[in-house]
């Protein structure tokens, strides 16, 4: 294609895209419009922007509590499921295990249980265990749910690691953490960031439990807090955009900060294919 | 051999973030903490405040927190039934919708409030407040404030044409004909209900029912006693849409919904509760001095309409950590000054009846003394433990049949079915 | 065995363990019981716990608002998926055939997908609104009532869905697309092979294993799917965006029918479990390699 007919071509996709993510953008416009504008459409574009609805969710709604343990929850979840992950991944793409694939076979049908049949019980578990309305409860379902998909995907990318470098550090004499720590996780890095990642955006978006297994403001993540937006007359639109933003911040911050790695990471899930 | 001296501070880093998640639990001490979850109240200002803080100045090293439910009731049940059975402690009063109480108090989530009261401490409330509250001849919870099913119309428009209120809906389908023949404006609707699928879909059925002469549940708890009545009755409703009296969004209208249009003057009449009368004839509204209520209509052949009594009640959370303290609390909130200010700061209508003939609140409400009779001429929804089972039954064949994809014969057919199967199973 | 062998093989216990351990306390074993709640009458609120078979199957095989709301998962599955994949393998060609500003490009479109489902409810919640809601402003005088009328509420949701899960197909391919060699192009231009030949012959086909990855996804995400409709419809007006899912939490948390809610929670999980069968059937030729 010509240069010219190229960047023309080019600039039509970038509007396109543009276009696709008008419903971000007009929910952002939403959350700085004035309330008494808010109804008033046409016209589409307000007078004045304001940040009374940002006060208003910081100030005065659950918000903030919320975001903080959302953060706590995803961090953990993030944490203890590659603290399970790494060695499982590690077993299942270099050691030979007894029912191997039995077990891999479990772990696949693991990632497609449907929340919905499991949450039945585990309502009734962490009723028993008194779990409910805290973090230790909804991290370890959270870890439960993403730990197949988390070694599913290391596995794939331990198994690019050459051989070789394994071979070396046992010539060494590093036992099964000196492995892990000089060779597995620090050639691993790309693909742990991935899977991190992945983990870190499951938990912070998760709704069906966070909404059984939550109770008041110790444990509610976010979107559940964005669902029990409290309303009196009318939905308060405006605080409900201005919540939605500040919810969807660190996810959109961290899907399009580290988009490289995502895509690297489902790269060489490609190629390997 | 290698250094493990990032494990420590990962390790006691993981520590901190689970207590600091509350796997710890909330420390107890000073001041002790009353927990009252209740639903935003709507109004022009906001007594409660007031009156928690009045509560703590009473009760030195106490301190109440309120707070908010979500909006819906049956989202509100939703909370309740999963934290409640959840065992979930941090919920000292609880403000209940009156159709909760047999249900809670029957799976033992409730206080028996019967010992903490004096013998005639409810005798002042509305009779069927108090029996919403009771189980068992035991007191679970005290009458908060009281609602019942009214039917609003446009004083001027009814004037023009020299009409009175309807006491029939064939009068009201009648007097709708003739004022929209005359007014010929479009944007003017007929009669206003709530057909969305919720529970105000189940009120609107029922009384729908009532006026047709049966019922949703028999003396001795059969299932729809009378289905020919029950999908007449549905029909009629379906046919107020077909035929435009109600317009096709009635299927989506909840309170606020039709509220809203009637008060912006685009309906001749409404079905609503009593706290839409401040809100029509709050300054500035579309209708101010326009509106006036009645007692829902009956068919003609002979059923007298009646409206549904709703309201809410407030009770004593079985696992509260201070239950003498929450009692007091619930008490100190439906005594007579609580209901009065709440009367007079927000639109909700007392359950004490002398209220209803105050001095000050019949100036600021002067349709005071009349919803007094209204409110003992209503019916009370099903008081039973299985309401919310049966309502949430009922609903989606409400629902089907107002949204025309089933017809109300089969509707009632299946609403009888599922409920025969539901029921049996908790026998 | 080996020393070695042996070695290794006790490793690959430890390391499996802690893992095993979780998966089964937490998945498997209430995987197993759910199927025991479903068999019988379980209502904590009337303290009813008793054995009642297959009771709640059988009434579910007659039960009108199931069969709704299984046909509604079935539209919503297939409709959400076929215009996912679409949508998505024309985002992926036109992004790769980008020259500049790629990265921008992707970034635009993983907005919509790296948030939470609830926030794209309130989002589309907002943009369905009757008067002041995007779409309406610009339909101009033929408003439509977006989330209360019960011929376009199941559409609407629709394209809330595939509005939000759209990226993840066209990021899937675009990465795909990245890792074909540039020699098979350079090849076929050598060969005079045209832009659309080139995108039927090469391009397409090397998509195909990735697109069936795709669909697999998307297709137990959609049976599974929850979060949208319930906070956008609650099951819509009159059940028309009722899911089985929906269904399901309604019967367990709305009322804590908890073996007949169990019941119907089974089969959801039946369904994606047959459904992943068969698709990974379908892969079996080439998958991931123990």
């Amino acid at each position: 294609m010509k240069r010219g007919a190229r960047t023309v071509a080019d600039a039509l996709v970038l509007a396109a895209l543009v276009s696709y993510a008008i419903p971000f953008f007009w929910q952002l416009l939403t959350s700085f419009k004035p309330e008494a504008e808010l109804l008033r459409v046409p016209p589409l574009l307000p007078n004045q922007l304001t940040l009374a609805h940002y006060r208003a969710v910081v100030e005065k709604s659950l918000m903030p509590q919320a975001l903080a343990n959302s953060f706590g929850i995803a961090t953990l979840t993030t944490l203890l499921a590659l603290a399970l992950g790494i060695p499982g991944a590690y077993a299942v793409a270099r050691l030979p295990l007894p029912g191997k694939r039995f077990l891999l076979l479990a772990i696949v049908a693991s990632t497609a249980f449907p929340q919905i049949a499991t949450v039945s019980p585990l309502y009734l578990l962490m009723r028993a265990l008194d779990l409910r309305d805290t973090w230790s409860g909804l991290v370890l379902v959270h870890t439960s749910f993403a730990l197949p998909l988390t070694i599913w995907l290391l596995a794939g990318f331990i198994r690019e690691i050459p051989i070789e470098a394994e071979e070396a550090a046992s010539v060494d004499g590093a036992g099964l953490p000196g492995l892990f720590r000089w060779v597995v996780i620090p050639l691993l890095a790309p693909g742990l960031a991935a899977t991190a990642l992945l983990t870190f955006l499951f938990s912070w978006n998760e709704f069906l439990f966070a909404y059984t297994f939550t109770v008041s403001e110790a444990s509610r993540t976010i979107p559940v807090a964005l669902a029990l937006f409290p309303g009196v007359f009318e939905v308060p639109w405006g605080d409900i955009a201005a919540a939605s933003m500040l919810a969807s911040l660190p996810p959109v911050l961290i899907v399009v900060g580290l988009q490289r790695f995502l895509v690297r990471g489902l790269v060489a899930g490609a190629v390997k294919e | 051999m290698r250094s493990r001296a990032w494990f420590a501070p990962l390790g006691a880093f993981l520590v901190w973030l689970l207590m600091l998640g509350g796997c710890v639990g909330r420390p107890e001490g000073e001041p002790v903490t009353l927990v009252f979850k209740y639903a935003r109240i709507l109004g022009s200002a906001d007594p409660l405040p007031g009156l928690l803080r009045a509560f703590e100045t009473a009760h030195p090293g106490v301190r109440v927190k309120g707070e908010a439910l979500p909006w819906t009731s049956d989202d509100q049940h939703q909370l309740y039934v999963i934290n409640l059975e959840g065992r979930s402690p941090g919920f000292d009063v609880l403000m209940l919708d009156c159709i909760w109480v047999p249900e809670f108090a029957r799976a033992g989530w409730l206080a028996d409030l019967t010992t903490h009261l004096t013998p005639d401490e409810l005798a002042p409330h509305f009779a069927s407040a108090v029996t919403a509250g009771m189980y068992n001849g035991r007191v679970w919870a005290l009458p908060w404030n009281m609602n019942v099913g009214l039917l609003y119309y446009r004083t001027d428009l009814l004037a023009r044409y020299g009409l009175r209120p309807p006491e029939t809906y064939e009068e009201l389908i009648a007097a709708v004909k003739q004022i929209r023949d005359g007014e010929r404006d479009p944007a003017l609707e007929g009669y206003l209900w709530q057909g969305k699928q919720y529970e105000g879909l189940v009120v609107n059925v029922l009384e729908a029912f009532w006026a047709n002469g049966t019922r949703l549940l028999g003396e001795d708890g059969t299932i729809l006693p009378e289905p020919a009545r029950a999908a007449d009755a549905l029909r009629f409703l379906r046919g107020l849409i077909e035929a435009r009296l109600s317009p096709a969004w009635t299927t989506a209208a909840d309170e606020e919904l039709s509220r809203r249009a009637f008060g912006d003057g685009h309906a001749i009449f409404l079905r609503n509760w009593p706290y839409a009368m401040d809100l029509f004839q709050a300054a500035g509204s579309a209708v101010r001095g326009k509106v006036a209520f009645a007692s829902l209509p009956g068919r003609a052949r002979g059923a007298a309409g009646a409206g549904s009594t709703g309201g809410a009640h407030l009770a004593v959370s079985r696992r509260s950590r201070h239950p003498e303290l929450a009692v007091a609390l619930a008490r100190h909130l439906t005594s007579r000054p609580a209901q009065r200010a709440i009367a007079l700061g927000a639109a909700l209508s007392p359950t004490r009846r002398d209220l209803y003939h105050d001095p000050e609140l019949v100036q600021a409400r002067p349709d005071m003394p009349r919803l007094d009779g209204l409110m003992l001429a209503g019916r009370p929804r099903p008081v039973t433990p299985a309401y919310l089972l049966v309502s949430s039954t009922v609903q989606p064949e409400f629902s089907a049949a107002l949204v025309g994809v089933k017809s109300p014969e089969r509707a009632i057919a299946d609403a009888r079915g599922r409920l025969n199967y539901f029921l049996e199973g908790i026998r | 065995m080996t020393r070695r062998e042996a070695v290794n093989r006790r490793r690959g216990i430890l390391l499996m363990a802690p893992t095993v351990l979780a998966l089964g306390t937490l998945t498997v074993y209430p995987g197993v019981w759910v199927v025991w709640l479903s068999l019988q009458h379980r209502h904590p609120i009337f303290g009813v716990s008793r054995f009642a078979g297959l009771d709640n199957y059988t009434f579910l095989a007659v039960d009108s608002r199931f069969s709704s709301a299984a046909v509604t998962t079935f539209v919503f599955t297939v409709t959400s998926v076929a215009l996912e994949v679409v949508l998505g393998v024309t985002a992926a060609l036109a992004i790769h055939a980008q020259q500049g500003g790629r990265r921008v490009a992707l970034s635009l479109l993983l907005l919509a997908w790296a948030m939470p489902a609830v926030v794209t409810a309130k989002l589309f919640e907002w943009l369905y609104h009757p008067t002041a809601g995007l779409l309406n402003v610009a339909l101009g005088g033929h408003a439509l009532n977006w989330l209360g009328d019960p011929r376009l509420a199941l559409p609407a949701v629709v394209l809330a869905d595939v509005w939000r899960t759209m990226p993840f197909v066209a990021v899937l391919c675009y990465a795909r697309l990245l890792a074909i060699p540039a020699e098979l192009y350079e090849a076929a231009q050598v060969d005079g092979a045209g832009r659309l030949a080139t995108l039927v012959r090469i391009t397409l086909p090397m998509l195909g294993r990735i697109l069936l990855v795709a669909i697999l996804f998307r297709t137990l995400d959609a049976l599974r799917a929850f979060d949208l409709m319930f906070v956008l419809t609650g099951g819509g007006p009159a059940g028309t965006t009722e899911t089985i899912t929906v269904y399901a939490y309604r019967a367990l948390f709305q009322t804590l029918q908890l073996g007949f809610g169990s019941a119907l929670g089974v089969v959801v999980f039946a369904l994606v479990m047959a459904v992943a069968w068969a698709y990974l059937r379908l892969l079996r030729t080439s998958t991931v390699t123990a």
